[in-house]
């Protein structure tokens, strides 16, 4: 098990490394930097703009830059913004985790809703249960994110009951330590909820398939042929084998909420990752682009690390083999 | 309906029969959409008797043995008429509560696929143990699961108890299932085809396992198969189905010393032999009639070497002619 994960683990040095390298080409190979917008400006003086290039090796080719940003990254230390005048590392690491805690509640909040209902509508199957669990999931899939943001932004507007926009409010330092917590998670509700609602109708059905499966399987009925009761038939034989594809759908399921909250996070304000690395790009604030690029791939090969985890950690079959 | 409360000695258990299935009739679907897939079959087993249920696929085996304790999904099926009385009391007429109770308690069942039986997930100990947790609570201990192991001759069941099912051979995990099924100590087990997809020297070690316990723990035992070469080993009588209903019923020697019904001699034909000449194994022509197409008349008559004009329109019954030899056809003695 500790040379599965080691192994793991090592596999994703290259990828990484191949990831920030091909960022770094496509930044290249895009016209203008930084400091193009810079130079129109009559009051700096071309020699500063020479100056601030070599400062960050931007007169050098990609290539160079490349192994200078790999030579500092390896030590912990991401560049700089030249939008925001900062070390990249802290401006990053503040907006990772805005956008971990948005997936990361999106992520609870679809899989707490859906799990239950895609197993309500698999053991009601063909009941009114199991056809509006299907008509929410249909609705759920059909709708964009960007119409459910703007409609959830509509929403707060309307009703007044969450703020629009931003992680926090602009009285947000004078608050208490719980004040603080309470802004933040009003904040968050309503992006998250956004963000969950396409996954949501996915996992459901999904589960309601998976489990559909297991319960036609044959130790069901040897199960039930045993005496067992139907709770534990399928609370315990049958969910137990349905879980397992879910399991790997975690990691995907990871990537869409990842990608979806770039598009959320754009057009509800919320200060993550999504929308610094959009900012960054139109500045062309180079390091900080590759960062985030960096930053969204570890989030996604994490999410798939834990998802095999969870998965030999709940099937024998992969476990021991 | 004699009713029984399950801790009342039940003094009348040796001079009735065990099972006694009366008259099935059971449909898959309703209204205009059913179809009839048991048509009247009528079966008794006593004490500690082997009965063998043979016949093609789809004749109906499975499902008469998977009524005797509900286990037939419905919808879609659903009983019409007759009785399924296990020590007297009809399973038909159970509550659910009471069914869980039979279910795996008075009758255990194994089945085809060991494999596939056995949740994957679940270590084979854990899973022995959770059958006796529900029909023998006191007994739930990690001895008797070995107990058990080591009563279907698996060898060094302490070592076997942690292992997860795939970890086993077929013919391992089928003697898992074996135990799995003597936990509760049952008085029926009925066996669907257990032996169907194993390999032929483990088939052997199973029938010889299961001939041997039912000799040391008397249970009765309905097995179906479509081989007839099993039948001879261990069943003490034999029903022969064709398209949903009992066709020939016998004492195993009487019935392959002498098969009456036309179906029975045509099945027992298509059984090679040794010591034949012939090139070409024979056949049974035409196909297995599918549930709900039954020809009207005698169900087989359509490839029936000896049927008769009469035989399409006219359905026989079945009849007693000789004592405890039961055919359902009227021109046996050609």
């Amino acid at each position: 098990m500790l040379k599965y994960l080691a192994k793991r683990l090592l596999h994703m040095i290259p990828l990484l490394i191949g990831v920030s390298m091909l960022t770094f080409l496509l930044m290249s190979l895009s016209p203008g930097d930084y400091f193009t917008a810079l130079s129109q400006n009559p009051q700096i003086s071309p020699e500063t703009i020479a100056h601030l290039k070599a400062k960050y090796h931007l007169d050098q080719p990609w290539y160079v830059q490349y192994f200078y940003w790999l030579k500092n990254a390896a030590m912990g230390d991401l560049g700089y913004s030249m939008a925001y005048k900062i070390p990249a590392t802290s401006l990053i690491l503040g907006r990772l985790w805005n956008t971990f805690l948005l997936s990361f509640a999106a992520l609870i909040l679809a899989w707490a809703v859906a799990i239950p209902l895609g197993i309500r509508a698999a053991v009601a199957r063909g009941s009114w249960v199991d056809h509006a669990c299907a008509m929410v999931a249909f609705a759920g899939l059909s709708i964009p994110d960007i119409l459910l943001a703007l409609l959830a932004l509509w929403f707060a507007a309307a009703t007044g009951w969450f703020p629009v926009g931003g992680a926090t409010s602009p009285v947000h330092d004078l608050m208490g330590p719980w004040g603080q917590c309470l802004d933040y998670l009003k904040h968050l509700v309503l992006p998250a909820v956004v963000l969950a609602a396409a996954d949501l109708a996915g996992i459901m059905r999904q589960m309601r398939g998976n489990l559909l499966d297991t319960l036609r399987a044959e130790y069901v009925v040897a199960a039930r042929a045993r005496g067992m009761t139907p709770f534990w038939v399928v609370y315990k034989h049958a969910l137990r084998n349905a879980i397992n594809p879910l399991l790997t759908m975690f990691g995907y399921s990871l990537a869409g909420l990842l990608s979806g909250a770039f598009i959320v996070e754009n057009i509800m304000a919320w200060p993550g990752l999504g929308r610094l690395t959009m900012e960054a790009f139109f500045q062309k604030d180079s390091y900080v682009v590759v960062d985030c690029v960096m930053m969204a791939t570890i989030l996604l090969v994490a999410g798939n690390f834990v998802a095999d985890l969870l998965l030999a950690w709940s099937d024998p079959r992969i476990r021991l083999k | 309906m004699a009713c029984v409360m399950p801790q009342t000695p039940n003094y009348n258990l040796h001079f009735m029969n065990l099972l006694e299935i009366k008259d099935l009739q059971l449909d898959f679907g309703r209204g205009s959409e059913a179809a009839r897939a048991l048509d009247g079959v009528s079966l008794t087993l006593k004490q500690g008797e082997t009965v063998c249920l043979v016949g093609e696929s789809g004749c109906g085996k499975s499902v008469t043995a998977l009524s005797i304790a509900q286990l037939v999904p419905s919808p879609p099926a659903h009983y019409v008429g007759g009785q399924i009385l296990l020590e007297g009391r009809n399973t038909l007429e159970m509550s659910p509560e009471e069914l869980r109770r039979i279910r795996g308690g008075t009758v255990s069942y194994i089945f085809q696929d060991p494999g596939a039986s056995l949740n994957p997930v679940f270590r084979v100990g854990n899973q022995i143990k959770e059958s006796l947790k529900l029909h023998r609570p006191e007994k739930a201990t990690d001895t008797e699961v070995i107990r058990l192991l080591k009563l279907v001759g698996i060898p060094a069941p302490e070592s076997r108890l942690r292992n997860y099912p795939f970890e086993m051979s077929g013919g391992m995990q089928q003697r898992v299932m074996i135990a799995m099924a003597l936990a509760s100590e049952p008085r029926l087990l009925v066996a669907d085809e257990p032996t169907t997809a194993l390999d032929v020297t483990i088939q052997a070690q199973i029938m010889d396992l299961l001939r041997d316990l039912k000799q040391r723990l008397g249970m009765a035992i309905l097995l179906i198969t479509h081989n007839l070469g099993i039948v001879g080993e261990i069943a003490d009588r034999v029903a022969v189905m064709y398209g949903g209903q009992v066709v020939e019923l016998a004492a195993t020697t009487d019935l392959l010393a002498r098969p009456l019904h036309p179906y029975t001699r045509a099945l027992m034909n298509s059984v090679p032999k040794l010591r034949s000449t012939a090139t070409r194994l024979p056949t049974i022509p035409g196909n297995v009639p599918r549930i709900g197409q039954f020809p009207t008349g005698c169900r087989f008559s359509p490839r029936c070497p000896i049927a008769r004009p009469e035989c399409s329109s006219h359905p026989p019954s079945l009849l007693e002619v000789e004592p405890g030899h039961w055919v359902r056809c009227p021109f046996w003695q050609t």
